[in-house]
């Protein structure tokens, strides 16, 4: 790996110098032909929302504007946009890397509960550690769950060749049976009204962002992981590894990369993250764990990851465009008549569109993609 | 014992349906996530329609559609507009959780579900001779007339597969999609049969989870019965045989569940058990383990 950078790297830079303007040019146009696709389906299923909207609604543009708008009304409403867009981001970027590896991941959304379980399991038999150490010890615990859970469909896959997606379905429905289980029996609170655990020591509470009363520093976290994804997988032998072994297994193997061992890896990153998530959202917003805390934010940040075609900078927008949808549904629901779940229905609308080949010309490269 | 075949019996019929419907598409090369989003949508419609006419037929046949149209939609955006068939199954599952809640706060005002007053019952077959039959006559005595289909069709699609100008395109086509094209298959086309095939008996299961003993929608559930079959079918290696093999399992596991409910072990580990089973089954069947007590068996046959 070392030698070839070093033989091709001081051509590279001549080129780059000579051609400044050119490469500019080509990275504008790459840019766009890879966001043209994503940016149609986003307009198209605004669109069809909006055509909805109008037929069930008296003030469709009423309900619009809350839907977009309302998230920038008062720093409360940015701050949940913010703390809307944490997990979505964390698990989407970890939903990058287990699809640029080849593993298909579509078990966030139960890594994500237990991790959010663990973290508050922890955080509550330790009720007397100080405040940093706990808040540590409990996102770490959080993402050592995720990454466990992330970690038996990785390890089927590539020593058993069992279909990562069933498992990992599957799996889904087990974690939640299991926080279930947890939240209504050793964890839950006896004093309080329906499955919730115990609230968590106070000193375990993420401090929050200052001008911001509605956001905390996990949003900080989430944001920090948005250039350490894009370094390791653009920047590192690992990362190169890890997507070579994703875009031609037999290829990566044949060139010395241990691709199994990259989807193992892969899946742990991908696990772990969603498991930080759910830490994050436990000592961020909840305080405490509730069944059902989550909106879907599994099956949704995997619409993110895809809707930035699987690029961790890109990611960040779309997981902001998402929150704010998921968000701003809330208003719109209080101010005009149209429920909430408006929002379910445009996600998997834009889903369904998202993969859409619009053009023919497309189809000659998704078919060799495909025949590879 | 009785009873509990019944029960069994009625948990794998949605299990065995979508295991179907999942077999038809793999064996044109496609792996159908969409089964649970076409079973959820058809639930849901069975109800309306059965509320708003009071007819069993209108609310089976409304069913059956929805899960048609469900189809269409995986069929179209993925066999002409070439859309990734796993993304596009679980785009299918979401926009069918989204338009069913949205219909439910929309038109129903109850984001929790819909419960008519009062809902056709569902025709059942109880006839004298098929307590007569032994083992699993009493179980199949009273049960809804989907039931009966369902067993109909796992002979029907094995027919269909193994012996029909159609069955025979279909697997070409999944087996070499050049190969096919060039004895003359029109392998859209023919993918296309396979997702609307899915689709009907999708709406099939949805309609038996809503309207066999229910008489009522919930959103969201189908609660991974359509990932279920899927599970059930790869276990089985997408064979109508392999289908009912792994989704009676799976079935019993769920039957099993429910008896278990009341005793000393907790609620939701034992409603763990279909799933864990799938996990468990599928690992061991990759693992070889089948095929190597079937070697034995063999081995004892002949010797």
């Amino acid at each position: 790996m070392s030698t070839t950078t070093d033989l091709t790297a001081p051509v590279a830079a001549d080129a780059y110098q000579e051609t400044r303007g050119a490469a500019l040019r080509r990275r504008v146009r790459e840019t766009w032909s890879a966001s043209r696709r994503p940016l149609i389906a986003v307009v198209l299923t605004l669109v069809a929302g909006f055509l909805l909207v109008v037929v069930v609604s008296d003030n469709p543009v009423l309900a619009y504007q809350q839907l977009l708008l309302a998230n920038f009304a008062s720093p409360a409403n940015f701050g949940n946009l913010l703390m809307r867009t944490a997990p979505l981001l964390l698990i989407a970027i970890g939903i990058v890397f287990s699809f640029r590896a080849g593993i298909f991941n579509v078990g966030a959304e139960g890594q994500l509960y237990v991790g959010a379980i663990s973290a508050a399991a922890v955080a509550l038999s330790l009720p007397t550690m100080p405040a940093v150490p706990l808040i540590l010890i409990s996102m770490a615990a959080g993402a050592a769950a995720g990454a466990a859970l992330a970690w038996i469909p990785g390890q089927l896959k590539v020593r058993l060749n069992v279909d990562e997606v069933v498992t990992t379905l599957m799996l889904n429905f087990l974690a939640m049976l299991l926080t279930s289980y947890l939240v209504s029996k050793p964890l839950r609170d006896p004093t309080a009204y329906g499955a919730t655990s115990k609230p968590l020591p106070t000193q375990s509470f993420l401090s929050q962002i200052p001008g911001l009363p509605t956001a905390n520093i996990g949003f900080l976290i989430a944001l920090l992981m948005v250039p350490v994804a894009w370094l390791v997988l653009f920047r590192t032998p690992w990362g190169a590894e890890l997507r070579a072994s994703g875009s031609n297994l037999r290829f990566a193997e044949a060139i010395g990369v241990r691709a199994k061992s990259q989807i193992i890896r892969a899946m742990l990153v991908s696990g772990g993250l969603a498991g930080l998530a759910g830490a994050i959202y436990v000592l961020g917003t909840g305080h405490r764990f509730e069944q059902n805390f989550s909106p879907g934010f599994g099956l949704i940040a995997l619409t993110v990851a895809l809707l930035a075609r699987l690029h961790p900078v890109a990611v960040l927008l779309t997981s902001l465009f998402y929150a704010a949808m998921l968000n701003g549904a809330a208003y719109m629901q209080i101010t005009t008549d149209v429920p909430r779940s408006l929002v379910s229905l445009l996600t998997g609308l834009l889903v369904v569109l998202m993969t859409v080949e619009f053009r023919r010309r497309h189809r000659a490269r998704v078919q060799k993609e495909a025949g590879a | 014992m009785n009873q509990f075949l019944y029960a069994a019996l009625l948990s794998t019929t949605p299990v065995l349906l979508a295991a179907l419907a999942a077999m038809f598409t793999q064996q044109a090369n496609i792996l159908n996530v969409a089964v649970e989003g076409m079973m959820l949508t058809a639930a849901f419609v069975a109800i309306a329609v059965g509320q708003a006419t009071g007819s069993v037929a209108a609310a089976l046949l409304a069913a059956l559609l929805a899960g048609l149209l469900m189809a269409l939609v995986f069929g179209v955006v993925t066999l002409i507009l070439h859309a990734d068939p796993l993304v596009a199954g679980l785009g299918i599952n979401l926009l069918a959780a989204g338009v069913t809640v949205f219909l439910l706060e929309r038109v129903y005002h109850n984001p929790g579900g819909l419960r008519p007053d009062s809902f056709p019952d569902l025709w059942r077959v109880e006839a004298g001779w098929l307590k007569a039959i032994p083992l699993i006559g009493p179980a199949l005595n009273g049960q809804s007339i989907i039931v009966f289909l369902a067993i109909l069709l796992v002979p029907v699609s094995s027919i269909i597969l193994y012996r029909t100008p159609l069955g025979y395109a279909l697997r070409a086509a999944g087996e070499d999609e050049a190969a096919a094209r060039a004895a003359g298959i029109n392998v859209p086309r023919v993918r296309l049969v396979a997702v609307l095939f899915s689709g009907v008996l999708g709406g099939l299961a949805g309609a038996q989870l809503s309207m066999a003993t229910l008489h009522f929608f919930l959103p969201d559930m189908t609660s991974g019965r359509g990932f279920l079959g899927l599970a059930a079918m790869l276990f089985g290696g997408a064979t109508p045989g392999g289908a009912v093999a792994a989704s009676a399992l799976f079935g019993v596991a769920g039957a099993a569940g429910d008896r278990l409910q009341s005793g000393a072990i907790p609620n939701q580990l034992v409603l763990a058990l279909p799933y864990l089973a799938a996990i468990v089954a599928l690992s061991l069947s990759k693992a070889g383990v089948l095929r190597r007590v079937r070697i034995r068996k063999k081995v004892k046959a002949t010797a």
